[in-house]
């Protein structure tokens, strides 16, 4: 990261600091003027009682749907009116009139006409982002070169995909454009409108604050519709990069954006086996309680988080080692094609590490000491996996230590979060998923057997020998299907689970490679289709629990 | 109509709506497989020519008549490629228009990409392009649809002096391979007609009239600074000149008693 990306934090950053230490000496009334800390404290419980974010789900619900309303006759309307001469005449002069109103002048009529419910609400952002969508895409439309038309004419082209290549993408910009500044609108607007006559949203709680004299209270909030703004606006950028791409790229190259270089580097859909686990042990709960959301939410960033960082680190690490090469997927690659720095992939592990212990202490917060030390266990196994003189991975306790907290560990953590007893069933029911986790570790082993009996490496596989490795393999994917149809038979696993048969034919497969071939270059669809046979065996194992609550 | 015409303009006259007069009483056939240079001042109807012909600007009287249903396609001054498109979407458009399949587009530009030299470009956007790789993209775009008359307005004037000589280079090359059949150029530098054209036609000052129609006694076949240095391409050249300077200088008196 460059020096100045850090000194544009600072200057926030020393005056929260400032801010802090005026009040804590005095200089500042703390009744008017909350500190920084209080302002955290206060954030924390709306946190912790829901409110918060059921305000935050309330206003975004009202936005979205009011810009979706509002936003989709605009986009249509303005390029309809911008192709159609008879149109623009009728429909530019009143939205002209009209655009300079302030819409919350509006919201009095608005409540006479449809009653002060969500309806006047939703319709007073939808009418505000209508008349700026109507105006900016009208622009974007009549401000395209005409003889773009003319070139797609000679070049052949009908009316409808002359409208299809020429007319939208040509005022495609302005149109994305428009939706930013109505979406900025959208934003100050409802906070308006919950000002009056609501009974939750961001808005109606600054203001209940503001009656209630919680200053600390109301400026959480403010900070809330602050971030709130924020990650509109990085997502907006983010769809006019996709929508817009020719006008995103440069010169050099056609450089993906910052976020799809992350995403493509960090991967996180691929984090199959830190997901499968936290949502079997939610559905396992749901089958008792109502689901709470939040922890589970929370749960699964955590958990992505952690297997995030881990991931990051190892490619730091491999990187200055020199063991990856420009072809590897992931932050390894993206790091040696230059996509990212050294120091961007270390920091974002320290990142990623930090969110995931955040998430956790939140959670041992909430929900006890329990998930303390199982949360303590498992960084003390992931630490010595390959760390320390025992490295468990290298004296043939890899796939033990995996199937043991990739598997009933983690499923009794995510079950616990929901119902705060220790349940047994719930370890059972975790088998099958431990299984098929063992077997990817497996898998990997297997590949390598050959070189990590050269470099002494003590796995599973390098001491049971090639025919033993192929036999664990049979074992560890055969049992994966074989304890399910144990516990649905016993009545511990309900009988949807049994979707999971929809990939014995994968498994079957993947048996035969690893029982035939012995080059690692074969081998290595083996090991990327278990990772696969995981994901697929998960959801639909997680899936036939989720139907189970119906049937 | 005699059979080896391919385009003919009959009495053509142009007048736009602010009463201008384009072109008037201007009358030009094109045979098959001929490569036909316009010349002529700037602001003589050039373009106008052109746009009667691709469609784009209607006759005030007279009028442009095709032997057979002909494919037209056009190669702009500015290039004029989509800039929301990637390249081998520009060169695979007037495919698409005509109904290609995706792959049979992809296919079109990978082959045209590779004879222009733009293999590299293939999924780069236009404005990530040169001048000159912009030009090629144009050329192939207009090329990929095999047209039996290409319509040229002016494609090189914006290019720098090299990279305009290395073009020049590349449609004769192209045409010597039978890419490219008719070829209607026009153009305001002579050496670009005479190096083009197997037949060259000059134009008077606004309203554009036909005041020579040359065709040069130049051997083609060599290189450009062969042809250059041919005692016939130099007569040609200079004969144009003095026509066209003749036309212009009318033309500066003419603006000046205005
Ligand atoms: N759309 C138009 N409306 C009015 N006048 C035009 C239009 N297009 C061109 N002209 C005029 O017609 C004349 C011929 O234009 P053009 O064919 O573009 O000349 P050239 O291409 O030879 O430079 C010029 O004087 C130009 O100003
Ligand atoms: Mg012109």
């Amino acid at each position: 990261m460059t020096q100045s990306r850090w000194l544009t934090w600072l200057s926030p950053l020393l005056l929260l600091v400032l801010w802090e230490v005026a009040v804590q000496l005095n200089l500042l009334n703390r009744v008017f003027i909350p500190p920084p800390s209080e302002v955290m404290v206060a954030l924390t419980k709306a946190l912790r009682d829901g409110s918060m974010q059921h305000d935050v789900l309330v206003s975004s619900q009202r936005i979205v749907l009011g810009f979706v309303i509002g936003a989709v006759p605009g986009t249509l309307l303005g390029i309809w009116s911008g192709l159609n001469r008879t149109v623009l005449a009728l429909v530019r002069p009143l939205a002209t009139m009209l655009y300079p109103v302030p819409k919350i002048a509006l919201l009095p009529l608005v409540i006479v006409v449809l009653g002060i419910g969500e309806v006047s609400k939703v319709a007073t952002v939808a009418v505000s982002v209508f008349l700026m969508v109507v105006i900016h895409t009208i622009g974007g439309v009549l401000q395209i070169d005409q003889r773009y038309f003319e070139a797609a004419r000679v070049f052949g082209a009908n009316q409808r995909t002359i409208f299809r290549t020429v007319a939208l993408p040509a005022s495609l910009p302005a149109i994305v454009e428009g939706w930013k500044l109505a979406m900025g609108f959208a934003l100050t607007l409802i906070v308006g409108v919950e000002f009056v006559g609501a009974n939750d949203g961001i808005g109606y709680r600054i203001w209940q604050s503001y009656e209630l004299y919680a200053i600390a209270d109301m400026m959480a909030a403010v900070c809330v519709i602050a971030g709130l703004g924020w990650v509109v606006t990085v997502v907006l950028d983010e769809v006019a990069r996709l929508l817009v791409p020719w006008r995103y790229t440069t010169v050099k190259e056609s450089r993906m954006s910052v976020v799809r270089t992350w995403w493509g580097a960090v991967r996180p859909w691929s984090y199959t086996a830190a997901i499968v686990p936290v949502l079997l042990g939610a559905a396992i709960a749901a089958q008792q309680v109502g689901l709470n959301w939040w922890l589970l939410i929370l749960a699964l960033i955590g958990s992505i988080a952690i297997q995030g960082g881990t991931n990051l680190m190892n490619d730091y690490y491999d990187y200055r080692k020199g063991t990856d090469t420009p072809a590897v997927k992931g932050t390894g690659g993206a790091l040696l094609r230059g996509d990212l720095t050294p120091t961007q992939i270390f920091w974002a592990g320290i990142t990623a590490f930090a969110i995931g212990a955040a998430i956790g202490l939140y959670l041992v917060s909430v929900t006890g000491p329990f998930i303390f030390w199982l949360g303590l266990c498992s960084v003390a196994v992931g630490y010595f996996y390959t760390a320390g003189p025992f490295a468990l991975a290298y004296v043939g306790l890899g796939e033990i230590a995996v199937f043991i907290f990739m598997g009933p560990v983690m499923v009794l953590g995510s079950y616990f979060l929901q119902i705060p007893t220790v349940a047994w069933p719930a370890v059972w029911v975790s088998l099958p998923v431990a299984f098929v986790v063992a077997a990817i570790l497996h898998a990997n082993n297997l590949r390598d057997i050959d070189t990590d009996r050269i470099n002494n490496k003590r796995t599973l596989a390098t001491i049971f020998g090639r025919d033993g490795a192929r036999i664990e393999y049979y074992i560890l994917v055969g049992g994966t299907f074989v304890s399910q149809w144990v516990l649905v038979a016993l009545g511990v696993a309900p009988w949807p689970t049994l979707v999971t048969l929809a990939m014995l034919p994968l498994a079957w497969k993947l048996m035969g490679i690893a029982g035939r071939e012995v080059d690692p270059a074969a081998l290595q669809p083996v090991l990327r289709q278990t990772a696969m046979l995981h994901m697929r065996f998960g959801l639909l194992y997680v899936l036939g629990w989720v139907i189970a609550l119906w049937v | 109509m005699d059979s080896g015409v391919v385009v003919d303009f009959a009495h053509l006259g142009v007048t736009y709506a602010n009463g201008v007069v384009a072109l008037s009483d201007l009358s030009l056939t094109i045979a098959a497989d001929q490569a036909v240079c316009v010349v002529g001042p700037s602001g003589c109807g050039k373009t106008t020519l052109l746009r009667v012909l691709a469609g784009l600007e209607r006759a005030t009287h007279g009028g442009v008549q095709l032997s057979r249903p002909a494919t037209l396609a056009m190669v702009f001054q500015q290039g004029l490629l989509f800039p929301w498109l990637s390249v081998a979407d520009n060169i695979s458009y007037g495919l698409m228009t005509r109904g290609a399949t995706p792959p049979q587009c992809r296919a079109a530009a990978r082959e045209w990409c590779e004879r222009m030299g733009l293999q590299r470009f293939i999924d780069a956007y236009p404005h990530q392009l040169s001048g000159g790789m912009q030009q090629r993209v144009g050329l192939a775009r207009a090329l990929a649809v095999n047209p039996d008359v290409l319509l040229l307005d002016e494609p090189f004037a914006a290019l720098d002096a090299q990279t305009r000589v290395l073009m020049q280079e590349l449609l004769v090359d192209l045409r010597r391979q039978g890419l490219c059949r008719s070829l209607l150029l026009v153009t305001h530098a002579i050496d670009e007609a005479l190096l083009v054209g197997d037949r060259v036609v000059v134009l008077s000052a606004r309203p554009g009239r036909i005041i020579a129609d040359v065709t040069p006694q130049v051997s083609h076949g060599q290189s450009f600074d062969e042809i250059r240095a041919q005692p016939a391409f130099m007569q040609a050249f200079t004969t144009i000149w003095q026509l066209i300077r003749h036309e212009v200088e009318a033309q500066l008196r003419e603006e000046v008693t205005l």
